[in-house]
């Protein structure tokens, strides 16, 4: 069976192409060269020089686990407030319905009619796994994926604190990849949402924690280098110490040298990139953070854009949730601490256009995006559901590609915000090549997923095509056709077969005489069997309706 | 129980209350029943109960015996007959739950938990306020105090003292020296609350009924405010007093309830006192809220249900529906409520009927005769349930996609 897309405008930036007139030939899934003549061309489909990219990829979503889950249970107000009222309804069209907390089946819906053909869970924790992959598992339509949480938990800072050596560290961190089906490692507030359990309230980059006197620093370091020798393809998933904290870019800026060289992904960087300037002592410092991160070529970043509308923040970060739990919005919320492991915070937040640090938020956001220059290293993420839904994002991708759309919805915002921000001095406009880039083949390399992300030969046909239009918010909410793994999922933006996609993970060679030292630990301290910890293939296979796959290559 | 020729070694993890102990060492005796070897697990009867291995039965179909397939088709044509199903018990676990939200789909069928009530006494809670919490490991290793309010716990989770309190080490706190406290409740168990050292627990008593009193002025002297009575709720407000001290003076407090224990009208109040509590002691020490008991698969099927559905399972009336199709896996001696309508029985082979229901199928029950996954009831924590005894049953997964399929 072979499918032929005729008359494509192909953007695929992993091959260099922008806009290159081909036709596409697919079978059994995937991307072939042109057959011979004697071979029968099954289905054709003319595209007369529509837009052709590979399926979208999430590199930053929270789209499945226990404070996603939470973030359900605690706000049933959020699953009939569909009616947009103002000031979502003025940025938002009807396609954005800021549904913050969707169930599996709409999250797994709503990427597919967006074009995005997998999406990747960024806050796995290690204990709680397997529960991230029951929802994943009953998200249809798209691929998944996760980043597993370390180095808040009691069995990493215990070996760190205990000068275990490299590679007893990097055991661990392979053993953890494989236990929680994983393909990152990711690390929240380092050291502080320990500390917090011991009663630290905040964590500076080269400040103890008061039991184990390790800092984020070292935290950093053992964990990169963990990932880095390896060889894990995921560079270390940063969330840095001091979220949302004014003040908090210096923060940021040293975390980029904290690990000598060796690569790191700070995400959600807007939320890091707070100045104390002015009377409100609340500033932008995209400017320094876009300079750090385009001259630190190591370093690469997701935005975490935030959008206006009611929202809810879910993270692992219980230090810095604890404190903004005071301006929740609806006043509710959930503080975890979980099983000497990590913890969560859920807190919901109403993003205002005219309050002053919302605002300005927005707008640092925008500036991190247009100032840096290298759309390899510079991720298009709205943190879903932290800083906006992830449905949000064919109005993002707008206000990236559309100046003057941009500078009018900045002149609504809060006067003193906009006095702040040199945001309309910034004349830049990405292209769809550009956008492509951080969308699609970006993503997919720095993931480590070889055969996605792009068009070429061999590739999964993870394929989005696209009607070109001048309203890119149109554009990108509404593709013509959307195949997954070659089959054709969606036309003109609506499902028209169900399908469940694989889950992604790397399993790096390790010694298994980690265990040892695991089992022991878990009999002393812990409440479960080791054994029970372990998830495998076959839980995630769920009778063939899913599919691990393992990205694991050896460098050499 | 004869010991003769264990054939088989291996661990098994118990379903029967929210704590899912796995670590159970259990063996299979030559005469097919499973024996459990792990010492400390014979002090819970629920698990010794649970692990009996089930009898043989067959369908019914108005009380005559039948093959499982003819009562599939019976039900099924139940099913088509019948306007408003609700599934109701829901005692199963996560498969089992997802074929039953499959086929509530399909059926337009409405869905209710058999502990709904005393769930929603959570619920309410976590969509009011929502709450500061912590898990069992967490407990292990740090808690120094441990207030235990309205209940003993160890009458729903036997082993919660000495799995998660009395532990032979901890990393952040001497075991043996935690302080307990039970507030209020009637006919307690705290015989488990007595330290391994013979420190007896802290009993400040008083009936259920006053527990929205008593937690109301505790969470008053946590935030400072003055109290102008000597008594509440039977306690001398000196020895409240002495508990707040206790608890803001501690590393690691912890403040145990269970939601079915507080039996009482608006209990959810008196839960966001404790809850409340909690968040104002956090202001300047650590504490945690911890709610225990969960059974038949509660935590496992209202969560299943937020992520398929978008929201959690409420409580509903059943007499609003023309059919009730009743799931009960676990217990076989949880009975069911007399209902006027039809009913489509399934569940755990012994179950007992005071009238035979429309349609009964025995499954096979997960962790005991067929595998399965359940939620811990301190959320986070998932397992995996692995089968004891080779049974011929079907799973409810396989019941209920046979009934689906004659549904089209």
């Amino acid at each position: 069976m072979i499918t032929l897309l005729k008359n494509a405008k192909v953007i695929d930036p992993a091959q260099g192409k922008d806009g290159v007139k081909e036709d596409i030939y697919i079978r059994d899934g995937r991307i072939i060269a042109k057959p011979g003549d004697s071979e029968k061309i099954n289905q054709t489909i003319d595209l007369n020089g529509k837009i052709v990219m590979a399926g979208a990829i999430d590199m930053h979503s929270h789209i499945g686990g226990g404070k996603v889950n939470i973030a359900r249970m605690m706000l049933p107000e959020y699953q009939a407030t569909r009616n947009l009222t103002e000031p979502e309804a003025h940025i938002c069209t009807s396609s954005c319905t800021h549904h913050a907390t969707p169930s599996t089946t709409d999250t797994g819906m709503h990427y597919i009619e967006m074009g995005y053909t997998a999406a990747f869970e960024p806050a796995i924790l290690a204990i709680n796994a397997r529960q991230a992959h029951l929802e994943m598992g009953d998200t249809p339509m798209i691929d998944k994926g996760g980043y597993a949480m370390l180095g808040n938990d009691d069995y990493f800072l215990r070996l760190l604190a205990g000068k275990a050596d490299q590679k007893a560290i990097n055991d661990y961190v392979a053993w953890t990849l494989h236990a929680t089906q994983t393909i990152g490692i990711k690390v929240v507030n380092p050291g502080g949402i320990s500390a917090f359990k011991f009663n630290q309230r905040r964590l500076n980059l080269d400040e103890n924690n008061v039991h184990y006197q390790v800092t984020p620093r070292q935290i950093l370091q053992s964990l990169s280098r963990a990932v880095n020798e390896l060889g894990i393809a995921k560079p270390l998933h940063v969330h840095c110490n001091n979220l949302g904290a004014a003040g908090n870019f210096q923060t940021t800026l040293d975390t980029m040298g904290a690990s000598d060289g060796i690569p790191m992904h700070l995400t959600h960087i807007q939320f890091h990139s707070y100045g104390t300037e002015g009377d409100k002592k609340f500033s932008s410092a995209a400017a320094q953070i876009a300079q750090a991160l385009n001259a630190n070529k190591h370093i690469s970043a997701d935005v975490g854009q935030i959008l206006f509308g009611q929202t809810v923040t879910a993270s692992g970060d219980n230090m810095m949730q604890h404190l903004n739990a005071k301006i929740a919005n609806p006043k509710k919320s959930v503080i975890m601490d979980i099983e000497c492991d990590a913890g969560c915070g859920v807190v919901p937040f109403k993003y205002r256009d005219q309050n002053y640090v919302n605002a300005l938020q927005w707008a640092i956001g925008l500036e991190i995006f247009l100032s840096v220059e290298d759309p390899w290293r510079i991720f298009l993420t709205t943190d879903h559901p932290n800083g906006a839904p992830f449905t949000s994002y064919p109005h993002l991708i707008r206000l990236l590609m559309d100046k003057s759309f941009r500078n009018d919805a900045f002149a609504k915002l809060n006067l003193d915000a906009q006095a702040m921000s040199n945001l309309t001095s910034l004349n830049r406009e990405y292209s769809l090549y550009e956008i492509a880039t951080m969308t699609r083949a970006a993503a997919a390399k720095l993931i480590g997923l070889h055969d996605r992300g792009h068009l070429g030969i061999g590739a999964a046909a993870d394929i989005t095509v696209y009607t070109e239009q001048a309203d890119k918010e149109a554009m990108f909410s509404k593709p013509d056709y959307v195949f997954k793994d070659g089959e054709l999922v969606v036309k003109d933006g609506k499902v028209v077969k169900v399908v469940w996609g694989k889950t992604h993970t790397t399993k790096p060679a390790f010694d298994i005489g980690v265990e040892k030292g695991l089992k022991d630990y878990f009999d002393q301290y812990h409440t479960i069997q080791l054994d029970n910890f372990k998830i495998n293939n076959d839980e995630i296979a769920q009778d063939g309706r899913n599919q691990v796959v393992d990205h694991f290559k050896q460098s050499d | 129980m004869q010991i003769s020729n264990p054939i088989k070694s291996t661990h098994v993890t118990c379903p029967a209350c929210g704590l899912l102990c796995d670590d159970i060492s259990a063996a299979k005796l030559a005469s097919g029943e499973l024996e459990i070897t792990q010492s400390d697990a014979h002090r819970c009867e629920k698990l010794l109960k649970f692990f009996k291995r089930p009898s043989q039965r067959s369908a019914e179909v108005n009380g005559k015996q039948v093959s499982i397939a003819e009562a599939i088709a019976h039900a099924a044509q139940l099913i088509k007959q019948h306007q408003s199903p609700i599934f109701s018990g829901l005692s199963t676990d996560l498969s089992g739950f997802r074929a039953a939200y499959q086929l509530a789909q399909r059926s337009r069928a409405a869905m209710v938990h058999m502990n709904a009530k005393s769930s929603a006494r959570n619920t309410k809670v976590l969509q009011s306020t929502g709450w500061q919490t912590t898990t069992l490991t967490e407990v292990k290793n740090r808690a120094d105090v441990i207030v235990c309010i309205g209940t003993d716990v160890v009458s729903h989770n036997a082993r919660f003292f000495e799995r998660a309190v009395w532990t032979k080490e901890a990393m952040f706190t001497d075991p043996s020296a935690r302080q307990i406290v039970y507030l209020g409740g009637e006919n307690l168990d705290t015989a488990q609350g007595v330290s391994p050292n013979g420190v007896p627990p802290k009993v400040l008593a008083c009936a259920p009924q006053n527990l929205p009193e008593v937690t109301a002025a505790l969470r008053a002297l946590i935030q400072d405010k003055p109290l102008k009575a000597d008594r509440v709720g039977g306690i001398a407000l000196a020895e409240l007093a002495a508990v707040v001290e206790q608890l803001k003076s501690a590393k690691y407090a912890v403040l145990v309830w269970i939601a079915k224990d507080l039996d009482f009208p608006h209990a959810e109040l008196t839960i966001q006192n404790i809850t409340e509590s909690v968040v104002a002691l956090n202001h300047h020490s650590r504490a945690m809220g911890l709610s225990l008991g969960g059974s038949d698969g509660d935590t496992t099927v209202n969560y299943a249900h937020t992520w398929l559905d978008g929201l959690t399972l409420t409580e509903r009336d059943e007499n609003q529906h023309d059919l009730v199709v009743w799931v009960n896996s676990f217990s076989p001696d949880k009975t069911m409520p007399a209902y006027a309508q039809p009913v489509i029985a399934i569940g755990h082979p012994d179950t007992v009927f005071a009238s035979p229901p429309a349609v009964f199928i025995p499954v096979a029950t997960p962790g005991l005769d067929s595998a399965g996954t359940l939620f811990r009831v301190d959320s986070s924590v998932v397992l995996p349930l692995k089968p004891v005894y080779e049974s011929a049953l079907p799973t409810l997964a396989e019941v209920l996609a046979q009934m689906e399929a004659q549904l089209a």
